[in-house]
């Protein structure tokens, strides 16, 4: 019975002239996004692995110099993209894509796209993630908004039940029905992009990540797609049911990240740049755990000329010139580790008004989540500064120590070269693995699981006190 | 009879309560959304002011430094002396651009484009990349200020009170009747619309005044009298365009639940769709050259310029700057440091260019593709008025850069010619005043998008006319 009832429903969906139309728009828009970010996706990996390779080599071959002039002149790290992140851009226009990495100083990344793009470009980006959150959905409730309502309208409903087809059977068959024609056009989609993954270089390795994604906008389609169909069981009329269903999914989807946003920014406030480098400046002033840097260099000085056994830093083996700049690295390294862990640590309270919101938008619970996958999130943004930053300070480190054991008494003009740069290394991102981004996603699951669950009893009940007239 | 239509519809307007509450909702919306931008416009100008605290302590700090060796001068001149210490090192002027009272009203680029530039004597691109410290989940989410309301909301509220205007009377079976009493079919959707839209339009004038009042905006000055008219001019037009849409799409004697899919996936095309895939085609007509790219290619000419520079001088003092010794001492260094920045300029004004050019032409391209959807054009026109579009921060970026030559050749002139700073000096370094852009162009583009509405709405309209004469009543 659920399948007969089922394969009627798929019928007259396909048969339906207004949702022929919009899956028409639905799948041209997520074919032509898929294959645009394919494109920008090659375009964009080979310009910033050909950029990383060129400061790779400029730094190899800088030529001789003093190392702590190296370490002035420094290398930049390149945003690394994955396939994924052109299906689901998150962020990304909204954050620089290099980071400068020089002695003294740990920068902020440079270059947001954002800055270069139109104003209309605020309207929403043409992705498929943006074609899945906004347009599905509104297929869905086109699929299914007169199910019950329709019927109600139509008498059929009546003459069914009055068979003995049971409600529940009802229910499920006609979820059954809309969940196949939905599928009839995102699998295919979904196939397509599967393939597309697997040819673009590098793209095997984000499989897993692009079933979980999938498997994601399957269950939000799920939950409108429930929530339609309770909401048609319960409405006066289909009219009804149409008007509720396109409202809440407008205002959920639209009008609440962006209320999400405001909030964030007024419940937890970030510093200006200004104040921001104010702090950094003022706590390289006072120094560490209460001691000056100065305090600091007085008393190493002092321990440094009493293991040489020696009066003056002029006799020392060493560079105490070296020794100083390490010291300095190791003030200022706790000094940002403070002020950019509180940066963050807002930057990720603001995420979670965000996440708050999504209890009230399953667009938010599944843009997070996808955002995440697609590695163009806040989370993999901080992970990609925070690699950069233990780079540079390896890089600062091997410079200082060369310095120091180098730069001696004996050697006053001493100038490293290529094999000390080659000691560095280059920088590359190491992306997550799947179990960590999994992880991290804990609470967008909770609350899409929690969407699903809920969606699912209001349909069911729905359905088991159907009205049989209108009215 | 058209009157007396038309009074009847306000009557069951009244006791209609989805009516109220579509009528509540937006008078909500809109007080949030006002009060929303005008919070982060204050914080904007908080921020701004201390900036100039900071600046004129700095620079107080300096001069009375310098006022001391001037009223006893022995010895070296002490390094805050150094005009080249001063003017590369030291000192930044902020140039700020304070926002449009109306702002709040419509966010536009604000929250991405910067207000105020640390202005230095070094070349403009290394201020000019630098940006204000944002969480990148709100920028990309966008703020919900009065021109969302009105663009996103409005279309969605007008559509619920009128997708089925006539089509729900049809199918309630009234259609005949009220044929049979003689009254045209025209007569009875145009009164039945009028009665709506008068309110409506009477209302968003109140909303808009509140939201210019909460933002503070001078009324007894006639440029913010005009701008705030324009404003709902276009607020008026653009829902007009949605309410004539609503009369054609009624005008198709198609079931109500028609109606209201065939409107929403309008809504979807207009104001989702058509925007981003206009994004798209400008920018991959005229995509922003690779700032990847800038990032190399200026790295090379620094590292070309530091390698002729390092010839004459210690490579390491360059960057050490405080090791070098005295005031006196400074001046040959700063010349060095004037020569590398020249170098680098070298490389990087071309590519600055390019992407100013091509940052032009997709602005050109936009302003054209606009048309495709009264959702851009209003979005653009509303922007456009208050100040907050890409043109206004380009306005903004170029006085910078006048501004710039101008700092920097006061402080060039003096290294070059081997001058110190003195303690009057200070009183005479240029400083930035901000010149309100004419309101021409931004005009010309509300002028624009409103006689695009026009044309819209009288062709949705026509259309929609000739329909009715052929509607089947029953």
């Amino acid at each position: 019975m659920i399948f007969s009832i089922a394969k009627k429903e798929l019928l007259s969906a396909l048969r339906d002239g207004r949702v022929m139309w919009s899956a028409a728009i639905f799948v041209v828009m997520l074919v032509a996004s898929l294959a645009s970010a394919a494109q920008r996706y090659a375009d964009i990996s080979r310009e910033r692995e050909a950029a990383q390779s060129i400061v790779n080599e400029q730094w190899q071959n800088q030529g001789e110099k003093n190392p702590h002039a190296a370490a002035h002149y420094g290398v930049y790290a390149f945003k690394a993209v994955t396939p994924l992140s052109f299906f689901d851009t998150g962020i990304s226009s909204f954050t620089g894509v290099s980071i400068w990495l020089e002695a003294h100083k740990q920068n902020m990344a440079e270059g947001e796209p954002a800055r270069d793009a139109t104003a209309i470009a605020r309207f929403g980006e043409l992705t498929g993630a943006f074609t899945l959150q906004m347009l599905l959905p509104l297929l869905v409730i086109l699929l299914a908004f007169a199910s019950f309502a329709g019927e109600r309208e139509q008498g059929t409903l009546r003459q069914v039940l009055a068979m003995g087809v049971s409600p529940m059977k009802l229910y499920f068959g006609k979820a059954l029905g809309a969940a196949a024609a939905a599928s009839l056009f995102v699998i295919p989609v979904f196939v397509l992009g599967v393939v597309g993954l697997v040819a673009a270089p590098g793209g095997a390795d984000f499989i897993g990540h692009a079933l979980v994604v999938m498997a994601l906008y399957l269950v939000y389609a799920a939950i409108f797609l429930f929530l339609t169909l309770a909401v048609s069981a319960a409405a006066d009329s289909s009219r009804t049911a149409l008007v509720v269903m396109v409202a809440f999914w407008a205002v959920s989807s639209v009008a609440l990240p962006k209320a999400a946003a405001d909030a964030a920014r007024m419940i937890h406030t970030t510093p200006t740049a200004v104040d921001f480098q104010k702090a950094i400046a003022a706590d390289l002033e006072s120094g560490v755990g209460g001691k000056s840097l100065d305090a600091m260099v007085a008393e190493r000085k002092e321990q440094t000329l009493r293991l040489y056994k020696v009066e003056s830093i002029e006799k020392l083996p060493i560079n105490f010139q070296g020794v100083v700049l390490g010291l300095q690295e190791q003030v200022s390294n706790a000094v940002f580790d403070k002020n950019y862990g509180q940066l963050y640590a807002t930057l990720n309270k603001q995420k979670g008004v965000f996440e708050t919101f999504s209890v009230v938008s399953p667009r938010l619970a599944v843009q997070i989540a996808s955002m995440e996958l697609a590695e163009t999130s806040l989370g993999s943004h901080i992970a990609f500064t925070v690699q950069a930053e233990s780079y540079r300070r390896s890089m600062i480190d091997t410079m200082n120590k060369a310095m120091t054991l180098n730069s001696t008494g004996a050697k006053p003009d001493y100038r490293a070269g290529p094999e000390l740069w080659a000691k560095v290394g280059s920088f590359g991102y190491q992306h997550p693995p799947l179990s960590g981004l999994l992880a991290s996603l804990g609470p967008s699951f909770m609350v899409m699981f929690l969407w699903l669950i809920a969606s699912l009893v209001a349909g069911l009940l729905a359905a088991r006190k159907l009205k049989v007239m209108m009215g | 009879m058209f009157s007396i239509i038309f009074r009847q519809e306000l009557r069951v307007l009244k006791a209609n309560r989805t009516w109220w509450g579509i009528l509540g909702l937006l008078v909500v919306l809109t007080t949030i959304a006002a009060l929303n931008g005008n919070a982060r416009f204050e914080q904007m100008a908080t921020t701004a002011t201390k900036l100039n605290q900071d600046e004129a302590t700095t620079q107080n700090a300096l001069k009375a430094g310098v006022a001391r060796y001037d009223a006893n001068p022995v010895g070296e001149p002490p390094s805050v002396a150094s005009a080249g210490n001063v003017g590369l090192s030291i000192l930044g002027h902020y140039a700020v651009m304070p926002h449009d009272s109306l702002a709040p009203l419509s966010v536009g680029q604000s929250d991405v484009q910067p207000f105020y530039y640390r202005v230095t004597a070094h070349p403009s691109h290394t201020f000019l990349s630098a940006s204000e410290i944002q969480n990148p989940l709100t920028q990309m989410t966008g703020s919900f200020d009065v021109a969302f309301v009105m663009i996103f909301v409005l279309p969605i509220l007008i559509i619920a009170i009128s997708f089925d205007l006539m089509s729900s009377e049809k199918e309630g079976g009234m259609l005949g009747l009220i044929a049979a009493q003689g009254v045209s079919l025209r007569t009875l959707i145009l009164a039945k619309v009028a009665a709506r839209a008068i309110i409506l339009v009477l209302l968003l004038l109140g909303l808009v005044i509140l939201a210019a009042t909460l933002a503070g905006a001078d009324f007894s000055n006639p440029q913010t009298l005009i701008t705030v008219s324009l404003w709902y001019a276009i607020v008026v037009a653009y829902g007009a365009f949605w309410f004539a849409l609503s009369f054609l799409i009624n005008a198709m004697s198609w079931p109500s639940v028609t109606n209201g899919v065939v409107l929403a996936n309008l809504w979807l095309l207009f104001v989702v769709v058509l925007p981003s895939v206009v994004n798209v085609v400008a920018s991959t007509l005229y995509p922003a050259p690779s700032r990847v790219h800038l990032t190399t290619e200026m790295r090379e000419a620094t590292e070309e310029a530091d390698k002729t520079a390092a010839a004459s001088r210690e490579a390491y003092l360059f960057d050490h700057p405080e090791l070098a010794g005295g005031g006196g001492n400074l001046d040959g260094f700063y010349i060095q440091v004037l020569a590398t920045d020249a170098a680098v300029e070298k490389v990087v004004t071309p590519i600055m260019a390019e992407f100013a050019s091509q940052a032009a032409k997709r602005e050109g391209i936009v302003n054209l593709l606009q048309y495709t959807s009264p959702a851009i054009a209003a979005q653009q026109a509303l922007n456009a008025l208050v100040g907050t579009g890409n043109a206004h921060f380009e306005n903004f970026v170029a006085q910078v850069l006048e501004f710039h030559s101008n700092w920097r050749g006061f402080f060039v002139s003096k290294v070059v010619k081997g001058q110190r700073m003195m303690a009057t000096d200070f009183d005479v370094i240029p400083t930035f005043n901000y010149a309100t852009p004419n309101s021409g162009p931004a005009h010309s583009v509300t002028f624009g998008a409103l006689v695009f509405l026009a044309l819209a709405i009288s062709v949705l309209v026509g259309w929609a006319v000739r329909r009715y004469a052929r509607y089947p009543v029953v």
